[in-house]
């Protein structure tokens, strides 16, 4: 069972203002998403390995040092080089 | 329970040339804000990580000197939180759950005379960017400064289960791992920032505090100092201490309540999709063991068993690499390590000034090097100069960075050897210093005390043993 | 003149390098076309118009002797989660309305070496999350074949503008589905490479374990064409496997297993026409059957936890404080910036990014996101022995015939089904391809799924251009 609560928190996490109308239509669906998901449970498991990629060592990039040519931030709201951000208060 | 501190230490990998997951610099220091990012540290849409294969060799050389078990295959996680100086809002790092291990596991460290300190584990992760005032203060400004040129540095964390109660414990364990991530090559300490340190603290009856933000090993003492004082003096008053996450205020040197933020729970960690579980194979650790640096330890057995120092001498020069470093060079130009050793760790140290101590930057303010050690070692014992004389010399070598042959010359040509100008000092020296004269008839060390007001009266410039003699003499004569 | 906007790559190439007509011209003409149909079917977010200049270019080069590459004078769109350098890229997102890239996609770098010129960026369902191109900022991408359709998703654009002549071949993006379901809505082809086939660098990621760039063509001829030049190792990608393969459509008799539970699963019409596809593979000389694949109820499940929990941390770098949208971050505190920001996400994003949230969080990870990437392992596990006896596996590539739009809107799950037959080759990593099969009574289009063993896309490319030739259902719509 998918609680208001918990989805408020998660909201919080994923930090997205909703209103309380908001709240509870996404708990109402994603309780039915979860529920769906739930299915998973009836899984005959054994003894399975979860999938992952692999890479050897040797193949990793080399540490060399290049400088990227060109703007990279996109925002406008710039002080001295530095980006303005909102004050962590 | 008693107090319990546990560490969680981050070094820089500042022996690299590029960031742990692109190629921008590592010399991100004193470069215009925002000059050195590209789109990947800078987390732009479409970008995927690349993995610097030095970093993982440089992280697993520091998990094989705190003796942790290196695994055949590494992963990286993603620890997901929101924060400005975050370019991704979620950090690469390394974690052990579900059968995975970060670089480095189940180590430990001896440090002190004989102590231990278990590592719980090793793992490498990206530094973030760094976020600042205009006006200083956070209170007075509109808006927040964000440099991201430190976005995606290398840092190893190495972090320690709960082994420390005293914080002098915590200082020469940080001492030590200055020294072995020095040693190794992987971190220049003593640039401003590479090396920091969160603490864990708990007293009996209280819960524990974890403290960030402190920014160097020696604010990590005052830290732990404070926070144990303050969690004692809230349980006395029956406080309760809760669980919480603390700031270290660097300029107050308080700890204070941290900001809204999410907590271990909140930090839904899941396997890094972008960079394929690595695999560093069997022989990994067997061919990276044998191309590592001497660590401290076997220095210090080194310098005991081939060069004959006394083990408290050995120690004192391992702690700081540096150190041990210029003892090394000073014995290549004059091959007599006890007495070489002995004028670094008692009489150079002696002019080290406290903030350069704390700093652990022994020799940066001193004008000497091991010219000048190899020189007046080797004059003391070929007798040319006596040890006072000597280590006066040394004291005027460091603030000029004279040789020592050349400040001896000098103080040599200017001394009195007149024996009558020295005869006049005594004169001088016993008529206003009576009672001490009296003392010195009954016992012959304090001789000494009018030797020197001899000295002081003739600015250093007498014969000392020509000024004693007639000390001794003129105190014969009047008994 | 003639209709230059109906033709297929080796024709456009052929004519070109030909200077039968010039890349300009060709160029002029889809412009002219985008200009009249775009007004009913909405499949471009943005259209260049330095592609002209780009065509002049390549003209020029022709001109002059130089050497031009494989797909010279070739138009392609480009899906809008693909970054183009300089030219805006919002994945249909207001979190991304001004976004430039100083960057090209490897995809896209590939495509102008070899002469292909991008004429723009097509509408999707934001960040890639939707089935129907209804979730855009953009507006609504409409189906060709009936504008009061939807063209499928979330490369609705890319498919859409191929199926209405607007470009010779386009880019999408397959995550659950998201190229091969607006190809078989669309009534084109759409090609699923093989994880690690094609570059991922400068792909706006939704799920980066999960998803391929692959093309949309009206013929399999053309996507192969693409797929010459777009497939091969990146040393951008760490996830790119190693060589750089090349195609050609051949003609052999193969095994081919109908997959039983896809064609049970869906709506009449289609399972009908997919089971007389199997007649015309019979014709060619192919060994047909019915098979089935249990482990495949568990892949809809399966992939909508993997999806949802990458897409939850993959999704939290859009703060809007180093690029995004307009809103000035002064006097704001971070927290209630970050979330007033972020409130401009699109209700479907939002719901998939807390549903991520969820199956992370500490105590459900092992319920949910461990077990999905288990039941990976069993389809994986599965089908690997289905290839033994099986070269290609075939069935619908969506349950369904295109609806009508805002018919799902309201209900996520109900939407969420409609991927059950594609998301088995994305968790599975398998190439997989949709061809045109055939029409429903009311004129709408149905697709055939296609899948092949991984790094099998020659035994795919060949099933595909055999029953493309011997079905001969391809057309155009009317518009």
């Amino acid at each position: 069972m998918v609680t208001k609560e918990e989805v408020k928190h998660l909201s919080w996490l994923s930090r997205f203002d909703l209103s309380d109308e908001e709240l509870s239509k996404y708990t109402a669906q994603i309780e039915q998403i979860i529920s769906y998901l739930d299915k998973l449970d009836s899984m005959p498991l054994e003894n399975v390995e979860p999938v992952k990629a692999k890479k050897n060592l040797a193949d990793l990039r080399n540490d060399q040092a290049t400088n990227f040519a060109g703007e990279v931030l996109g925002t406008k709201y710039r002080k001295d080089g530095f980006v303005k951000a909102p004050r962590m208060v | 329970m008693q107090t319990k501190i546990g560490l969680e230490i981050h070094c820089q990998l500042t022996g690299l040339k590029s960031k742990l997951f692109c190629s921008c610099g590592t010399d991100y220091r004193g470069k215009e804000p925002n000059s050195n990012v590209c789109p990947t540290c800078l987390g732009l849409p479409g970008t995927l990580p690349l993995l610097n294969k030095k970093a993982v060799e440089f992280a697993s050389m520091i998990s094989l000197a705190l003796d942790c078990r290196v695994p055949e295959e590494i992963m990286f996680y993603r620890k997901n939180y929101f924060y400005p100086d975050l370019p991704k809002n979620f950090q690469l790092t390394q974690y052990n759950a579900y059968g995975i291990t970060s670089i480095g596991v189940d180590g430990s460290l001896q440090y002190g005379d004989d102590k231990v300190a278990r590592i719980r584990r090793v793992q490498l992760e990206e530094d973030p960017g760094r976020v600042v005032y205009e006006s200083g203060s956070m209170e007075k400004s509109l808006y927040a400064l964000v440099d991201y040129n430190r976005a995606g540095i290398p840092l190893v964390e190495i972090v320690t289960e709960p082994d420390f109660s005293d914080p002098k414990d915590v200082r020469l364990f940080l001492n030590k791992i200055t020294s072995i991530v020095e040693h190794l090559g992987v971190c220049d300490t003593k640039l401003e920032g590479s090396v920091r340190c969160d603490v864990n603290v708990s007293v009996q009856g209280g819960l524990r505090v974890e403290i960030k933000n402190v920014g160097s090993f020696s604010e990590a003492e005052k830290a732990v100092r404070y926070e144990i004082a303050r969690q004692k003096t809230m349980v006395s008053r029956n406080i309760e201490v809760k669980a919480e996450t603390r700031h270290w205020d660097d300029a107050r040197k308080i700890t204070k309540e941290s900001r809204s933020k999410e907590e271990e729970q909140d930090y839904r960690y899941f396997p890094e999709p972008d960079i394929p579980a690595i695999t560093l194979g069997k022989d990994f650790v067997l061919s990276l063991k044998p191309s590592m640096p001497e660590l401290p330890d076997a220095r210090k057995e080194r310098f005991i068993s081939a060069l004959g120092l006394s083990p408290h001498v050995a120690q004192v020069l391992i702690e700081n690499k540096e150190l041990a470093d210029f003892f090394e060079l000073t014995i290549k130009l004059y091959n007599s390590p006890k007495e070489v050793a002995n004028w670094i760790v008692t009489d150079l140290i002696s002019f080290v000034d406290e903030k350069d101590r704390e700093g652990g930057n022994l020799l940066a303010g001193l004008k000497v090097g091991p010219e000048h050690i190899a020189e007046l070692a080797r004059m003391v014992e070929q007798n040319t100069v006596n040890r006072t004389m000597a280590k006066q010399i040394l004291g005027q070598v460091v603030r000029t960075g004279e040789m020592p042959s050349v400040v001896a010359r000098k103080s040599q040509a200017t001394r009195i050897a007149d024996s009558s100008v020295i005869a006049d000092a005594v004169e001088a020296v016993f008529k206003a210093e009576q009672s001490a004269v009296a003392d010195a008839r009954q016992n012959p060390n304090a001789a000494n005390f009018l030797l020197g007001k001899v000295m002081q009266l003739t600015k250093g410039r007498a014969d000392p043993k020509t000024a004693l003699e007639l000390i001794n003499k003129k105190l014969r004569e009047t008994t | 003149m003639q209709s230059l906007y109906r033709l297929g790559v080796a024709e456009v190439v052929q004519g070109v390098t030909s200077r039968e007509f010039s890349a300009e011209e060709y160029i002029h003409q889809l412009l002219e076309r985008i200009e009249r149909v775009e007004p009913k079917i909405n499949a471009f977010i943005t259209v260049s118009k330095s592609s002209i200049d780009q065509a002049r270019i390549i003209d020029r080069k022709i001109r002059d002797g130089e050497k031009v590459g494989p797909l010279a004078g070739v138009v392609v769109a480009i899906k809008d989660n693909i970054c183009t350098k300089g030219m805006r890229t919002t994945c249909a997102s207001k979190m991304l309305d001004d976004y430039v890239p100083p960057y090209d996609a490897t995809v896209v770098d590939r495509l102008q070496q070899a002469g292909a010129i991008v004429i723009g960026k097509t509408n999707m369902d934001e960040f890639g999350m939707g089935s129907t191109t209804e979730f855009s900022r953009h507006g609504a991408t409409r189906n060709p074949w009936d504008i009061n359709k939807v063209p499928g998703g979330s490369s609705g654009g890319s498919a859409a503008s191929v199926a209405a002549l607007e470009c010779t071949v386009s880019l999408g993006s397959d995550t659950g589905g998201s190229v091969r379901c607006p190809a078989s809505f669309c009534s084109v082809v759409g090609f699923k490479p093989t994880y690690g086939l094609v570059s991922r660098y400068g792909l706006v990621s939704y799920a980066n374990s999960l998803e391929q760039i692959g093309p949309l063509g009206k013929t399999v001829s053309d996507v192969a064409s693409v797929m010459n030049v777009i497939a091969g190792f990146d040393e951008k990608d760490n996830t790119t496997a190693a060589g750089r393969p090349s195609y050609s459509v051949d003609k052999r008799p193969l095994r081919v297993g109908l997959v039983k539970e896809f064609v049970e699963g869906a709506d009449e019409q289609v399972s009908k026409i997919i089971s007389n596809s199997l007649d015309v593979f019979a014709k060619v000389g192919c060994q047909c059957e019915e098979t089935s694949v249990a482990s495949v109820q568990y892949a809809l499940p399966s992939y909508y936890t993997i999806a949802t929990a990458e897409a939850s941390s993959n999704l939290a770098r859009y703060d809007n404080i180093r690029y995004g949208f307009d809103m000035n971050p002064e006097g704001y505190e971070w927290n209630t910036y970050f979330s007033k920001a972020r409130s401009n996400f699109g209700e479907e994003v939002k719901r998939r990014i807390i549903t991520g949230s969820y199956v992370l969080s500490s105590g459900y990870y092992g319920k949910y996101y461990l077990k999905a990437q288990q039941a990976r392992s069993i389809l994986i596990r599965d089908l690997k022995s289905l290839f033994k006896k099986y070269d290609v596996l075939v069935g619908p590539t969506m349950p369904i015939l295109p609806f009508n739009m805002g018919e799902k809107v309201d209900n996520p799950l109900t939407m969420y089904l409609v991927d059950v037959d594609t998301v088995v080759a994305n968790l599975t990593g398998i190439p997989a391809i949709s061809v045109p099969a055939g029409f429903a009574r009311n004129g709408m289009p149905v697709g055939l799924q296609i899948m092949a063993d991984a790094f099998c896309e020659q035994t795919l490319i060949d099933a595909a251009s055999m029953f493309e030739t011997e079905a001969k259902v391809q057309r155009s719509p009317e518009l």
